[in-house]
Formats: C-alpha cells, structure tokens, sequence
C-alpha cells in the first residue's frame, strides 16, 4: 500500500466525519473541542471530488490536513484527467478562501446589500414565489445555472416543474454548439462526441484550443501528449489552423494562418484535394465539387501548394482526426466549418476510430444559445418577475454585451443571486443566497457518458454558505407549503437527495465510490452515418466597418470565461505566449501597429458597432494582419481597491464589443462577429511582462533535435557527448541524489505547475507592478523562446527552477551558509539564517533565486490555506524551488516506514503531479533504475548553459521537431 | 587666483596658521553644517523605511539584485585608499610633497572607511543579522563561509579601518599635544588624553618615528590588499563582465585615481578657506595633479584590456554584456565614464592646468562621478545582460535608494567638516620637519 491508498483511505473513511463536521457548519473555523478521532494532527487526509471551475469536471484530491483543504491534486483514478490539473483547478482554492466571499445571506436595501439572516433573505423570495405561483405566473420564474451534469440539474428541473417556472437553463458561455448542431447534420445524432486524440497519427486542428480551453483542456491535453510526444514513441503530427499564434498553435508542428473565419472552406479545400489525391471516400466527392481550391486559397490566405500538403499528411493519416473549436467554430458560419471538418473525418475513415460518438461530452446537454436569448427577451419585455442565478453564472460579464443581459436583468423583479462572490451580476441582485464552494458541497457531475464524479464535502465550510440544493428543496417546500417527507420536493437536504438517487446504482457501495472518486464504465461507441449534400464554403460574416479589424474573442486559458479572474494566483502566472500578468491586452499585428504609431503598452481604443474598450496594445508579429485578439475573461484585480465591477474604470472584456448575432445553424452565439476600428488614445499602460525577450540570443537555452535525428539517437545513442571537467572530486552522493528531468518535448506551456507550486509551497502574490518590475517569486516559471521568422517562428517552452548544481555558483559565495549543498543533491536554502546579501542571486546563471522584497500578505482568510509543512517566507530573505523538500521528506518517511528505499512514485514533487502532459519526473539520480537516471542518460538529455559546468541537477531533454509536417 | 606666499612660514607662523583653523568656527561654517546635517537625515528617513517596509523600497530587482549601495560602497572604500598611500606609501619613499595634505588625506580615509562601511548594513534584506557575518563563537558552531568573498570583504575592511584609525592617531600625536598646550576647556581634556602624554622628549620622539615608520609599512599592504578584496566580490562572481582577473589592479588604480581626486576636492576650499596657500604650494598641486593623470593613463588601460579579453576571448556571454553595455540602455554612462575618467584628466598634460586651483578642482569632481559611475557600470549594467535572457532588465533607482546615498556624501562631509574644527588638518610637525629651523638670526626667514 502506499502513501496515496493510505491517504484514499483515510479519506474514505474520512468522509463521514466530514459530513458530520459541516452541519450546522457557522461562519467561523473553529478549532477541534472534541478531536475527531479520524483526524490526526500533521497527517493529511485526502477526499476525492470533482473540480467545478469549468465544466470539465476532472477528479480532484483535496489535501485537508488538521481540518482545512491546503492543496488540491488531480484524482489519479479519474477517466478524465487521470491525476493531472490544470491551473485554474490548482487555483480554485483561491476561491474557497477568497477574501471578497459573502460572509453571508445578503439583501439589497437602498444602494447597497445589507447582511441578513437566511430566515429573512429565504423568506424574501420564498414570498415573491408564492404570489407569483397563488396568481398562476409560475412562467415568470427562472432558474439559470452553471452546467449541472447530475443529480443537481435533475433536482434543478424537478423544481421548476413543481413550481411551474421557465425551464432550468443552463448557461456556459462557451457551450460548443456548432459541433452539436453540425453533429446532427452530419451524423445524425445531436451531441459532442469524444475526439481520441491519443490514437491519432495526425491531428488538423481548426482553432480548437484544446490546450487552453477546449472542451476538456486536461483530458485532450493529455492525450495530445500521447499522441505527440517523442517520449511515447508515437510521435504523431499536429496541424493547428487558426489566425492567431495562440498556445495550441505554438505546439503544433504546423501552424497555418488563415483569414480569420476561412476555417471552413480551408477544410472543404483540403477535403476536395484529399479526395482529388484517391486519399479519401469518393463518396464524398459530391460534396465538394462546388469547391473552387485557388478561390479558397486566395480568400484564406492559405497557400494551394500548403492545402494540398495538408490534405496529403491527413490522407495518409491511420487514422487522422480533424477536430474544430474555438473562434474558427464560433462565427457565423460555425456549423458550416464544423460539418465541413466532420466531413473531413467521414471521408478519411476517422469516425468510430478516432471520433467516438457514445461517450459524449456533457456540453452537448448545455441550454441552447438561442433559449438563453429568449429569456432575456422574457426578460426585456418584464415577463420575468424572479430570476434565480446560480453560482458560477455571470452572465453580465460573460455574455456578448449585444445580448442585452444587463439591461434586462433591471426589469427583473427579483434577482436572487447564489454567487459565492460579488461580481458584476450580483451587482444587480436584490438578494444574494451565498451557495457553498464546490470544495464544501455533495453532489455529482458527469463531464461524459459513462464517466459521472461524485462529490463530497472536504472541509466545513469556510463562510456562511448553503448548498444550491439544500435552498431549492427548501425554498421549493415553502412556496409549496409542503412538508419535508412529502410533496414533490420531499428530501431534508440535498445530500439526502443525492445519496437516495445513488443508491439503486452504488448498492451499499457508496463509501467505495466516493473513495474513487465517482463511477465509471465503457461505454460502446454509438455507430453513425456521415451524409453530406453539396457544401458552399463561405467566411464568417462579420458587421462593423469593412475596413476593420475581425475581433477574435477567445476564452483565456487562466480566467476562462471570467470565472478565474478573482483568483490571484491566475492573475500572477503569466499568459504563456504574451508572458504578460495582471492586465488585459489587445493583441494588435505589427503592421497595423506601425500605422497606427502604437508599442506594446499603448493604449488603443477598439470600438465595435456594439460598444469600446480602452486596452493597452501588445504588439504581435504573428497574429493577422485583418485582426486584433483579446482575451475573454479578464476582469478586476483580485483583493485591490477598487476591486468590483461598479467601481472598476473600464471594461476589459471583449464581449463587451459584441452584437447579438448568432450562428445561424446553430443558434449559438458568434464570438467571431464584429469588425473592429483602433485608435490611439495617447495614453500609456505598462504590461506587466516577465520575459525580457523571447529570443535565445544563440544561448541554447531550449534545444531541439529533428525527428529523424532523435529516432536514430535513440537507437544507437548519441555520440560525442562529454562530461564537463572538474579540477575537484566529484561530489559523493551517500544516499539519494535526488534530480529532475523535463521532457520540452512534452511541455506544452499550460502554467498548471506554476500555480501547482504556488499553491504547495506558499508562494506569494507580489501584484502587477513588483511582477512588472522583476519582482515575483515564483519558483518555476515556463519561457517561451521563439526561433525563426518573427511572423511565424517555432515556439519551445521551456519550464525553469532551481537547477541544484553540484557545482552551484550561488553556495560558494553565501557568506553565512544560508545556500549549502546537502548530501541529497539539493541546493538547500536555510530561511533563518538567510541575511539577504542577494550575492547567491546575482551569481546565479539561471536567475531562479526569488527575495523577498516585502513582507507579503496572504489577506485572510487565504492564509487558511498556507501549507503548515513549508515555512513562511519573512521579508528580506531569498528564497527558491526546494524540489519539494517536505514531500521528500514525507516520501522517506513513508519508506523508512516500509522498511526500503525510496522508489519512483514515492515522491512527486507539486509541478510534476500536475503535469498533464508528464514532461516532469522526479526520483533517486544515484538509482540506475530510476525512471529519473534513464532520462538522463536518453540521446536528448542535455542541461541548461552547460557550459558553465554548474552541473544542474535538472537534466532537460530537447524538443523533437519535425522537419516538416 | 590667490595671492601666494613667496616665502617660507616660520615655525611660529606655522602654530599660528593651523591652530587659526581651529577657531571657533562662523556662521558659514554652521550654515555648511546644518545643511549637511539636513540632507544626512533626510537619508536616515529613508533607511528607516527601508528597514521598516523592506529593501523593496530601493529600486532593485532581478537581475539587479545589487545595485546604488554596493555601487557607493566600492566607491567610498575607493576614496580610502589615496589616504592611506600619501601617508603610508608617500612616506616609506620619503616623498616630502605629502607633508602638508596628508592629514587631511588620513582623515578622509577613515571617514571613507567609516561611510563604506555603512552599505553593507543598508544593503542587507535583513541587516539585523548581518552579525551572522562574524566569526563569533555561538553553540550552534555556526560559523561564516570563508569562501565567500563577502566575508573577505568583513576582515579587510574591519583591518583596514583599525589600522587606518591607530596610525591616524598615532600621527596626530605631536600635534595634538601642540592643541593640548595651546588650548583650555573641555577641548584640553580631550587633547590630552588623545596626547597620550606627550612631552617632546628625545626618546618619545624616537619611539614616535619608529612606530610611524612601523605603521606605514603595516599600512602598505593595505592599499593593495583591500581594494583587490572589495574587488573580488566581483571576480569571484560569474556574472558576464564580473569574472575577470584583471579586477585586483584594475580596482586599486581605480582607488588611488578618485582617492586623489577626493583629497584635491577636499583641500583646495581648505587651502583657500583658511588661507594656507604657504602649506599647499603649487608643488603640492603640481604632484597631486600628475598622480591623477597617472593613475587615469593606467585606469585607460585596463579599460581598452576589458575591452579587449571580452571580444578576444570569444566568450560569447561577455561580448553580448559589452555590446550592449556600449550601445543600450545605460550606455550613457559608460561614455559619461569613459569621458570622465580618461579624457578630463587628459588636460593635466599642461603644465599650467597642473597648478591651477580652479581646473583641479573641475578635474577632481568628474573624476569622482567617473569613478562612482565606474562601479556603476560593472554592476547595473553586467547585472542587466548576464547569461539568462528571460530576466534582462532595467533597473530604475528609487527615492529610497537615491536617497540614501546621498545622505552617505553627507554623512561623510559631516565628519570631515568636525574633523577641521577639532583637529590639527595640517601636520604640524611634518611641515616643521619640512622648513629651515628656527635661528637665533631673525633675519632669516623673519620677514615675507
């Protein structure tokens, strides 16, 4: 048994005494009386769940030691993320501790919301309901809610039927309709099915996103990496299409730039020339038969010679996967560009191998776009006398400004808003019903057939909260005037609910499941029929100004929709391409940069037909010249004042610029809709930028080898490799050598580690202008070098932290020991000896040495989760990546325990756990069987400034790329 | 510009022309004083912030995680060094032009001393442990890294300053036993007591001389020694533009060059101020001046070597630091140095610049900002391009960091000022040593 299975059970066992622990939970965490006999002081207990923060829904391990969750790790059992997160699920504890969360019920009186008692706030609506349903306009109540996969959407439902309101909808921004409409079109069924990327042999991507947000980032991440990566032996081909070099582009082998909303007749080029080739199913010849190749390649901007290169490296795939997303699927013309890529995949044979309909994704149960649009029409013309909303739903911000939403919601009669923190919906709520953290709260999700997540609560809740289901059933009972135990609504609380409808399935096992973390099974893959009549491609119609630029609104890979904005930690790890922290930006192409006289930095005014935005400009060679990007979902800066919506100065989300206009297909709402005009404002905001440059200057900093080169090294090893020379002995390792290898190959640049150790080893948050200045004190950062042609270079990331040298230039010249060497290989770093010369910092080559320039707050009650295993950083003193000392020291412990050594899979440091692409391993250098030795010794191992002979205990292994897709 | 003196002073001008600068002082004086005083505690204010906040409050950052206050460290410790060679140096090769500003050379010394040795206690992110630098005993047997140059830097500088100090006094001696006999109060208290009992005897006299001599060749040493510590923080360190064997000398002629500089700034007001065109004759300038240019020659030098190990040794992380040294952000400085330091004292090539007060002075004072730019140079910028790109960067000084270091100029000027009020800043007894002594005949030398 190891450390994890005794933790799960633990766990397990656990949970009954948490849920005992939060009833009644009050606002306060109060220390243990009576001590709970399942809770040892200084030994952690883990409870698996199911992360919220998108609708993902990857399994989560809570860390909960003495009481309080202090980390969250992937479940490794979980089908979806099998152990990995991805940043914002590293940093939903933000939003467990968030200073800013209700405290409490809370009603609006006068301008402002006053705290109430849930008697009173209840009593409110419970009221309002009860008219509403005595005069028979039951119609005039809505319920709007966050994706609700389970047995909460289902209690959703019941209520609204009990209650004769609007039906539940469910609103996510980003709901991927044009797949599901396209899906029908195509295949006959109307549903997302699950793209397998991991057995593809090369994937075209139409902008999806997949590292960033894409349907399930963590999942397809993953796969992407087994389909990809040199490590695995695949060494698949990855082909991204899309106007805008975004993360995912920068991982491909190739990426093609196309005018923005060309996706789809790029596709239909690619099908007719496959097909021209005798590379696909003639049946399909039809179809494209209308397409006019040098047309497309001319409106595309997307070279004939590169569409038919294309078609060929897709035609010849066994099997290939054409997938789409993003704004190329979330124009106008989205379900046409979709159905042009479901074509692709028809007709090279992918269906059923690499496209799988059955386990479909739970986006495809998302509320349609249009329903949304038709409630706040109800809305608009005052049909809607209740409004309930809840938490993770923040349709004021999040939804295109052309939706009216805003305006509407000010006909409501009652807005009740179950939000955990204030946002710019709750600032028109009348009564805040504060729902608890997913962290806190029973429940279930099922981000895909056959795959449902349960959750349990993994600490007392932190404020005043109650869960969502707990105030339907009683609200609903209320308004009904039912009694608990009878009427359609007849559960005491919403875990009672939840295990009653579980049981038929668990039988009696339900401590097992909450063990695993949910249920899950295969599910057959359902067998569908691609059909196709004739295809015309056209681009995505855009309004504004013909000679504007087309607006790409994508969803930001740290906020999201807007969800992860409040979290610090998302707002400190920087944007991997822009490395830009704290502000938004529009992303401006250099060429319309120079006319318009602007530098990154400037701000530019972007106006739209629909409204404006003043952002300061990032000046990109890559993006296309006939568009301009910006990130969706930045809003205030967490913990600062002014830091809500009201009295934020300006907007920095781009649907604020949106129209109402839809995909007519679809229905789902046009990301890629309005044209865009800039102009110079004058004024100057700095981006807070942490890469000096992204140029190598010849440093060899991030190394990469060709395919063929790294096949035949790997094969017969590589020659002429040289040890660096030393006047000294060698050091000697008595016990463990502890060391790292990180496979560049594999990173893909997510910053799921960067927040990872954040969170584990309570680094601090220094804000926009120290990060600005070269001041924050992350303890791993990932670069972002650049090579080639500044309009199309190869990206490589390369994830940097403390190298521990053996021949560290940072020890020799501490004058009081505080940097030493210790006998386990670590460059340790002694906090209170620490005088703070920062001689160790300035001789360090790699600049990975973090200080403490201030004494940095943790505003409460975000302090609660401090690591109690990692010490606190004082002010003055330097600081840096322990390798995880304290997991170390745990993983010893624990085979000391079991009388042996360590072995792989003992430890794994905070960053490597995350990884969802495993480009991070850890273990024993003087092992020769560890996982750790072999890599580095692999054909690709080399070490950062090599030269220098510091001899890094951080072996890196170099990027394969491919001479050409 | 002055009227000088044609003739030689007597003894009894000599008494009467020193022990007049020790009169109780004017109100210019105190006008002098309070100001420096001001600007002294406007740089307490702001290390007091410093402390409080955190050493965030002075500009640096990564990559500069050293910048304003090592900068002004290296310098005053460079300041020191001319003190310790006209006294020491000056006097082992007899070179008799020293006599009459080598106490104020002296003074300059230990002042310089004593401001440097403030930096490191700003400099520190938590200077209430800098104790942790000394090899005390503690039983924790803790004890400091001696291979780290910082803690070199501890022992030569502490050395430096207590055998700067012992020999200042030592020197002052016959002197201010002079003051004693010549004085009453509180200030004859404390005149005797620094007198150590001093008669004039024969025997003391030997004693006296043999122990200056054995002081200055203690002394020597030191000019050559502390400097090239104080410069292998730097050699010792990695840092493209740092790792260098040329620091040592390069460090120590750098020194002797601004200490040169500061002594000439610190006597010419003197001279003129207090009237002792007599004492500092044009020889004395004439000599101070040609050390200068000496010194600045062989600075030259070792600037074009830089130069030239950095694109001769192919290295390429020290040609990119130079390249961008010479052209971007801070280049300014460089060439202001460059300009400063080897083009300026190109004028003591003229014999009449040589004497002249006024060109001296002007020579002197951009000498001093070449050299404090000097140390500037190496560390900001070297620190701004090193070997990892990700972390280049500018740094920008705060008002803390400003601050505070012009609150050590005034700190330092503080002292020195008490110091002309309180002691003898001519040697008494070395420029008697200098003149014909006294004859019974009045004719000789009595009249001028």
């Amino acid at each position: 048994m190891n450390r994890r299975d005794f933790f799960k059970i633990v766990g397990a066992t656990g949970a009954a005494a948490a849920t005992a622990g939060c009833q009644g939970a009050g606002e306060h965490i109060l220390p243990l009386v009576v001590p709970n006999e399942q809770l040892v002081p200084g030994v952690a207990s883990w409870f698996a769940t199911v992360c919220r923060e998108c609708p993902a829904g990857c399994g989560v391990l809570a860390r909960n030691r003495d009481g309080r969750v202090v980390k969250l790790e992937g479940n490794p059992d979980h089908p979806v993320n099998a152990g990995a997160l991805c940043i914002r699920g590293q940093a939903a504890l933000q939003g467990l501790y968030h200073p800013d969360r209700f405290a409490g019920p809370r009603v609006r009186a006068g301008g402002g919301l006053t705290p109430a008692t849930w008697e009173n706030a209840q009593k409110l609506v419970v009221e309002r309901l009860a008219a509403l349903r005595g005069a028979g306009k039951g119609r005039a109540v809505a319920l709007v809610t966050q994706l609700e996969q389970g047995s909460l959407g289902v209690l959703a439902d019941r209520w609204t039927q009990a209650l004769g309101a609007r039906p539940h909808v469910t609103l996510e921004p980003f709901a991927y309709e044009a797949i599901r409409a396209a899906s029908r079109i195509t295949f006959g069924r109307d549903a997302i099915p699950y793209y397998a990327l991991e057995e593809a042999q090369v994937v075209v991507s139409f902008g999806a996103d997949f590292v960033e947000t894409w349907l399930s980032t963590v999942g397809y991440t993953r796969a992407f990496a087994r389909m990809h990566a040199f490590r695995d032996g695949r060494a698949g081909t990855f082909i991204h299409v899309e106007p805008r070099q975004s993360l995912t582009a920068s991982n491909a082998d190739e990426w093609v730039r196309n005018a923005p909303g060309t996706e789809g007749m790029v596709a239909l080029a690619v099908l007719r020339l496959m097909l021209e080739e005798g590379l696909g199913d003639r049946r399909f010849a039809d179809a494209v038969a209308r397409v006019d190749v040098k047309q497309v390649a001319e409106r595309s901007g997307v070279a004939e010679a590169t569409l038919r290169h294309l078609a060929r490296a897709f035609g010849h795939a066994r099997p290939g996967l054409a997938i789409g997303g993003g704004v190329a699927v979330s124009g106008t013309n989205a379900t046409e560009t979709q159905v042009a890529i479901n074509l692709l995949n028809a007709a090279a044979g992918n269906v059923g191998r690499t496209v799988r309909f059955g386990p479909d994704s739970a986006y495809g149960r998302v509320t349609p776009y249009a329903e949304v649009a038709q409630l706040v029409q109800a809305m608009q013309r005052g049909e809607i006398e209740v409004l309930l909303l809840g938490q993770g739903v923040n349709p004021v911000h999040a939804l295109p400004a052309g939706l009216g939403f805003a305006e509407a919601a000010r006909r409501v009669g009652l807005v009740v808003s179950l939000a955990t923190q204030p946002d710019e919906t709750t600032a028109l709520a009348h009564v805040i019903l504060p729902d608890t953290h997913w962290l806190e709260a029973w429940g279930d999700y099922a981000p895909r057939e056959g795959v449902t997540g349960l959750l349990q609560p993994t600490m007392s809740p932190v404020r005043d909260a109650r869960p969502l289901g707990d105030v339907l059933l009683a609200v609903g009972r209320a308004v009904l005037g039912s009694e608990e135990g009878k009427g359609p609504l007849p559960w005491a609380s919403f875990e009672q609910y939840l295990k009653a409808a579980w049981e038929p399935v668990v039988r009696g096992q339900w401590a097992a499941a909450l063990r695993q973390g949910g249920v899950w099974r295969d599910v057959a893959p359902a067998a569908v029929q691609a059909t196709a009549g004739p295809l015309a491609a056209g681009a995505a119609a855009l309004e504004g100004d013909a000679g504007g630029f087309a607006l790409l609104a994508y969803p930001s890979l740290r906020f999201y929709d807007g969800r992860g904005a409040s979290r610090a930690w998302l707002q400190e790890a920087p944007d991997t391409m822009t490395q830009a922290v704290w502000d938004a930006w529009v992303e401006v192409p250099a060429e319309a940069a120079a006319r318009l006289g602007v530098a990154t930095g400037d701000v530019v005014r972007v106006s739209s037909p629909h409204g404006a935005l003043e952002l300061p400009a990032y000046v990109s060679a890559t993006l296309h010249p006939q568009a301009v990007a910006i990130p969706l979902g930045h809003r205030y800066a967490p913990y600062h004042v002014p830091r809500y919506v009201a009295a934020a100065p300006t907007a920095m989300s781009p649907a604020a610029l949106l129209g109402p206009a839809t995909d007519a297909a679809s229905g789902g709402a046009a990301w890629l809709g309005v044209r865009v005009t800039l102009a110079r404002t004058g004024a100057r905001r700095p981006l807070a930028i942490l890469q000096a440059t992204h140029d190598q200057d010849h440093r060899e900093l991030a190394q990469h080898v060709d395919l063929r080169a790294a096949r035949e090294q790997a094969l017969r090893g590589r020659a002429g490799r040289h040890e660096t020379i030393s006047m000294y002995a060698d050091q000697v390792y008595p016990g463990y050598h502890w060391g790292l290898a990180i496979d560049v190959d594999a990173c893909v640049g997510c910053q799921a580690c960067v927040v990872a150790c954040q969170a584990e080893n309570n680094v601090a948050v220094t804000g926009k202008a120290s990060a600005a200045y070269g001041r924050q004190l992350h303890w791993i950062r990932i670069e972002r070098w650049a090579e080639g042609p500044a309009a199309h270079p190869t990206n490589t990331f390369l994830p940097m932290l403390c190298q521990h040298c053996e021949v560290a230039p940072c020890e020799p010249v501490c004058p009081v020991f505080a940097a030493y060497r210790t006998e386990e290989g670590l460059n340790g770093q002694v906090y209170n000896r620490c005088v703070g010369t920062r001689y160790c910092g300035n001789n360090c080559p790699y600049h990975v040495r973090r200080f403490n320039w201030f004494q940095y707050e943790f505003p409460a009650p975000l302090e609660v989760q401090l690591n109690p295993d990692v010490t606190v950083r004082q002010l003055g003193i330097m600081e840096k990546c322990t390798m995880c000392i304290q997991r170390i020291i745990a993983g010893k412990d624990h085979a000391r325990d079991a009388k042996r050594t360590v072995r792989d899979g003992d430890i794994l440091t905070a960053c490597q756990q995350t990884c969802p692409t495993r480009a991070i391993t850890f273990g024993n250098l003087t092992d020769d069987t560890s996982a750790v030795t072999g890599l580095r010794h692999s054909p690709r191992a080399y070490t950062v400034l090599e030269e220098l002979g510091t001899r890094p205990g951080v072996t890196y292994l170099k990027k394969v790329v491919r001479e050409h897709a | 510009m002055s009227d000088q003196p044609t003739g030689t002073p007597t003894f009894a001008d000599v008494n009467r022309d020193v022990l007049r600068t020790l009169e109780p002082p004017g109100h210019r004086y105190f006008a002098w004083m309070s100001v420096v005083a001001l600007i002294l505690a406007g740089g307490i204010l702001f290390w007091t912030g410093q402390v409080w906040w955190g050493i965030g409050m002075a500009g640096k950052r990564v990559p500069q995680m050293w910048a304003l206050y090592i900068t002004t460290f290296v310098f005053w410790i460079g300041i020191g060094h001319a003190g310790t060679l006209i006294s020491a140096v000056l006097y082992l090769f007899r070179a008799r032009w020293r006599t009459s500003i080598y106490r104020a050379a002296e003074a300059m010394t230990i002042f310089a001393v004593l401001t440097a040795g403030l930096f490191p206690l700003i400099h520190a992110g938590r200077m209430w442990f800098a104790y942790f630098l000394l090899p005390y005993p503690n039983q924790r047997y803790l004890w400091p890294n001696f291979r780290s140059p910082l803690v070199w830097d501890v022992f030569a500088i502490s050395t430096y300053l207590s055998i700067s100090t012992v020999f200042f006094i030592v020197g002052l001696v016959p002197d201010i036993a002079a003051l004693r006999d010549a004085s009453t109060g509180w200030r004859r208290r404390i005149y005797a007591l620094l007198a150590l009992g001093w008669e004039g005897s024969d025997n003391q006299w030997r004693h006296y001389r043999r122990a200056y001599g054995l002081f200055a060749a203690l002394a020597t040493p030191l000019v050559l020694s502390v400097h090239s510590v104080v410069s292998w923080d730097f050699a010792m360190a990695l840092v493209p533009g740092w790792h260098s064997t040329l620091f040592a000398p390069f460090f120590v002629d750098g020194a002797i060059f601004s200490g040169f500089a500061m002594v000439a700034v610190l006597v010419l007001p003197m001279r003129h101020f207090f009237g002792l065109h007599a004492y500092i004759r044009d020889k004395h300038l004439d000599a101070m001046s040609k050390l200068i240019l000496v010194t600045s020659l062989v600075l030259t030098y070792f600037y074009l070597s830089e130069i030239f190990t950095a694109l001769y040794s192919g290295d390429h992380f020290e040609k990119a630091s130079l390249f961008w040294k010479v052209t971007r952000t801070y280049a300014w400085a460089l060439w202001l140095m460059y300009f400063c330091n080897c083009i300026a004292p190109l004028i003591f090539f003229v014999k009449k610049a040589r004497t002249h007060p006024v060109v001296i002075y002007v020579v002197s004072i951009l000498v001093l900002i070449g050299m404090w730019f000097e140390r500037f140079n190496i560390i900001v910028p070297s620190l701004a391009h090193g070997f990892y790109p990700y972390t280049w960067g500018i740094f920008v000084p705060s008002p803390t960091d400003t601050g505070i270091v012009i609150g050590s100029f005034a700190w330092f000027f503080l002292l020195f000022l008490g110091f002309i009020k309180l002691m003898p800043s001519l040697s008494i007894v070395e420029v008697k040593e200098t003149l014909p002594p006294p004859m019974r005949d009045t004719r000789h030398g009595a009249h001028h």
